[in-house]
């Protein structure tokens, strides 16, 4: 945690509108247009999509292996290319003589439609047949497929086949899905794509803006394997299910959750990630929990004035509306979140917090002291006592308010909030040598004593993720058997 | 305080030693009702020099006051560096403010004193109010930079340090950036402010956020602020900040006609010359 303080945070920022289009690019329609096409399919695609198909089965889990390497290397041009070649792939495992391919990137409504070449959709068949593990079914072996595939794309197959036999007919798409997060998670590096931000050109973009200690840094074009990742995802058919249906998947669930949290612990933050969580999963109290989450982080201190001090290409926007609205988001997906799990403390919690923000303080006071009640870790009990001493010191209790920021030193006795907030508040109502005995308690804190992480507060916006590695883990560790060796 | 108009009474509290230097605690006085007020009188951008008590006019919620007693650079000053220490004030810009503050603190005259306040996430009190001006310099030299900015959290307690002591107290905050992550609120510390006898200047480095709360603060305690492009210059800038406090006059008077609590405007005046004021435009009785 403590290094997380000093390291810049990071989010995605989504492109409005789009530029003109460079040929072979993927073209945004105008309005009632029918699907843009692209007349060419690129020599060489084919061929990286059967390296990426394999390196999605070569991939362990979690490890940043070769294969890994391998994909966080490949030009964001590359990527763009792939998100539709793996796009088709997927649609050709589930019908193989499909001739008509079409895909939709995220926030499009219209799709684009794809023509291959007809040799580049035959080798497209042969490595569909590979990927769904349907070298045995009929219409892969009238092209011959098996004949076409070398040993490691064999093997692949029937790694597929026998997932496919266990019920779960999903096996490229949940490996490549875990290989382009692992990318983005464990090669960070390789998310910032080169290009000219100051003119986007439409289509499948994002950006990325780096900020640190409130400020703007830096504005780069993102590599696009969160939205790989999700596009895979989106194709999963349920065990005993003839159609995809992500929203009933335990693997998309913990995939979206534990990605998710591991945004937020390392301040790396993307909305159309959880967006898109909440559309599969919409009474998820895990996924929208952490959403709510996000759009407190989003209200705060450090984005707000990220967001104050950004200089944007014309049609690049951040998705970051003002405090207040997102303190009203948050608020009411807490509130539905409740609904769901009553008994989840610490999201009581973070509701107090945030409906305090919004100046219902005697609403807050109730939720957190409610919260309080539920909770058990001394961490979130933290919060709640310093956030409730904030609301009854708002509602005119100074005693009451007294007592929670008494309770919070107590809790967290190096932490500085609680004394600043005790010193404060009796300075606020002509208590001088009161102010002064609090603040003394702070400078008391021996220097060499202290940690860039004493203060709970300090990580707020990161606590509610703390378990992101072990979610991961949770995720990870059914794919790691079924792999090429 | 040393000398003039309020009583001091020593509390025996110390303030612990930070960082394994041995400071000097300060002293918790009480007070008798009498407003200070700091006043700066110029004349084409000149401090006006020689004025008496007769020569201000002061009206506290618009009932015109008697001035007992003014003073013109002969009280000692307490001097409070509440410094950003966070991650952006680093290698050229960290020694340029190291040298800033270490200038003033050489500018100290005999009775003053100085502490200092680092602040990034971490709210740290580097030197209390000590005369001991080597030690607070020590202090400011051993300061590293890191985290995050806790402005309004920094400079709560940089004007708790002014208020630990009954001496005439001047509060330079500096920092570079915007906060990211204090607890405080800025308007309970602006009120905090309204009830200080603390007068702050502030140095900002000009970003595309303007300084909003630093520029409140200054204006409510009667001090100023300065928006500077760079710090290669920024010691000159602290110069003249202890400079112009030096030539502004410690203007006191025993509230008469007026309620004892509540928010009290000030509006101070020199008679018979023209002269631009700058004083705090009002104070927090019953505080």
């Amino acid at each position: 945690m403590t290094a997380r303080l000093g390291l810049p945070a990071v989010w995605c920022a989504c492109l409005l509108g789009a530029g003109p289009a460079a040929a072979g690019q993927l073209r945004a329609p105008g309005p009632g247009a029918q699907p843009p096409i692209i007349e060419q399919v690129g020599t060489g695609r084919i061929e990286r999509l059967e390296r990426w198909l394999k390196a999605t089965a070569r991939h362990a889990p979690g490890e940043d292996d070769e294969s890994l390497a391998e994909i966080a290397g490949w030009s964001n041009a590359w990527l763009k290319e792939l998100w539709i070649d793996a796009n088709a792939l997927i649609q050709t495992t589930r019908s193989l003589t499909m001739n008509r391919l079409t895909v939709r990137p995220e926030g499009q409504r219209v799709g684009t439609q794809i023509r291959y070449a007809s040799p580049q959709l035959h080798r497209l068949r042969v490595l569909a047949c590979a990927a769904g593990g349907a070298l045995v079914e009929a219409e892969c072996t009238a092209m011959g497929a098996g004949d076409e595939l070398d040993p490691e794309l064999r093997t692949l197959a029937e790694l597929s086949h026998a997932a496919k036999r266990r019920g779960d007919d999903n096996y490229t798409i949940r490996r490549g899905a875990i290989l382009h997060a692992d990318v983005a998670m464990l090669a960070p590096a390789s998310m910032v794509a080169p290009g000219d931000v100051t003119r986007p050109t439409g289509g499948l973009e994002r950006f990325r803006m780096e900020i640190s200690d409130g400020q703007e840094i830096d504005l780069r074009q993102s590599a696009v394997h969160w939205e790989l990742a999700r596009m895979l995802l989106d194709f999963v058919r349920p065990r005993g299910k003839d159609r995809a249906d992500p929203g009933h998947d335990e693997m998309v669930r913990q995939w979206y959750r534990a990605t998710a949290a591991w945004m937020q612990l390392h301040e790396d933050h993307d909305k159309l990630h959880l967006d898109r969580a909440r559309a599969i999963f919409p009474d998820d109290p895990d996924i929208l929990f952490l959403s709510a989450c996000q759009r407190e982080t989003y209200a705060g201190l450090p984005i707000q004035a990220a967001v104050r001090s950004a200089i944007l290409p014309t049609g690049v926007v951040l998705d970051v509306g003002s405090e207040r609205v997102e303190l009203r988001v948050a608020e009411a997906m807490f509130r539905r979140v409740l609904e769901l799990r009553p008994g989840y403390g610490e999201a009581r919690m973070r509701y107090g917090r945030v409906l305090g923000g919004l100046g219902k303080h005697a609403e807050a006071a109730v939720e957190l002291r409610r919260a309080a009640g539920d909770l058990t870790d001394s961490q979130s009990l933290y919060y709640a006592s310093l956030f409730l001493g904030a609301e009854e010191e708002a509602l005119g209790n100074r005693d009451a308010a007294r007592v929670a920021y008494e309770q919070a030193a107590s809790l967290s006795p190096m932490a500085q909030s609680p004394l600043l907030a005790l010193s404060q508040l009796a300075r606020r109502y002509g208590d001088r040598n009161g102010a002064l005995r609090a603040i003394e308690r702070l400078f008391a804190l021996r220097a060499e004593d202290r940690e860039a992480d004493d203060d709970p507060w300090w990580w707020y916006y990161v606590a509610q993720a703390r378990d992101a590695e072990d979610l991961l883990e949770t995720m990870w560790r059914p794919y790691r058997a079924e792999r090429l060796q | 305080m040393r000398r003039g108009l309020t009583t001091t009474i020593a509390l025996a509290l110390m303030l612990e030693a930070s960082g394994g230097r041995a400071q000097q605690s300060p002293a918790f006085s009480s007070r008798i009702e009498a407003v200070r007020v700091d006043v700066l009188v110029t004349d084409n951008g000149q401090p006006v020099r020689g004025l008496k008590p007769g020569d201000f006019e002061v009206i506290d919620n618009g009932v015109p006051q008697v001035v007992d007693l003014v003073s013109f650079d002969e009280v000692p000053l307490n001097v409070i560096l509440a410094l950003d220490m966070s991650d952006s004030v680093a290698g050229d810009r960290l020694e340029q403010l190291r040298g800033a503050g270490g200038g003033v603190l050489a500018a100290l005259k005999k009775g003053d004193q100085a502490a200092l306040v680092s602040f990034s996430h971490v709210v740290q009190l580097g030197a209390g109010l000590t005369s001991d001006v080597a030690s607070v310099q020590a202090a400011l030299g051993d300061a590293q930079s890191s985290g995050q900015t806790a402005l309004v959290d920094g400079t709560y307690a940089g004007i708790m340090v002014g208020e630990s002591d009954a001496g005439r107290a001047l509060l330079i905050v500096f920092s570079d950036g915007v906060d990211t992550s204090s607890w405080l609120r800025a308007d309970a510390v602006l009120d905090a402010a309204k009830r200080a006898d603390v007068v702050v200047y502030g140095v900002s480095v000009v970003s595309r956020l303007k300084p909003e709360f630093l520029r409140e603060l200054t204006s409510l305690t009667g001090g100023r602020l300065f928006e500077i492009d760079k710090t290669a210059n920024l010691a000159s800038t602290f110069l003249g900040i202890l400079d112009e406090f030096r030539h502004r006059y410690l203007v006191s008077y025993t509230p008469k006609g007026v309620a004892k609590d509540g928010w009290h405007k000030l509006d101070v005046r020199v008679r018979n010359r023209r002269a631009a004021i700058k004083a705090r435009p009002g104070y927090l009785a019953g505080s």
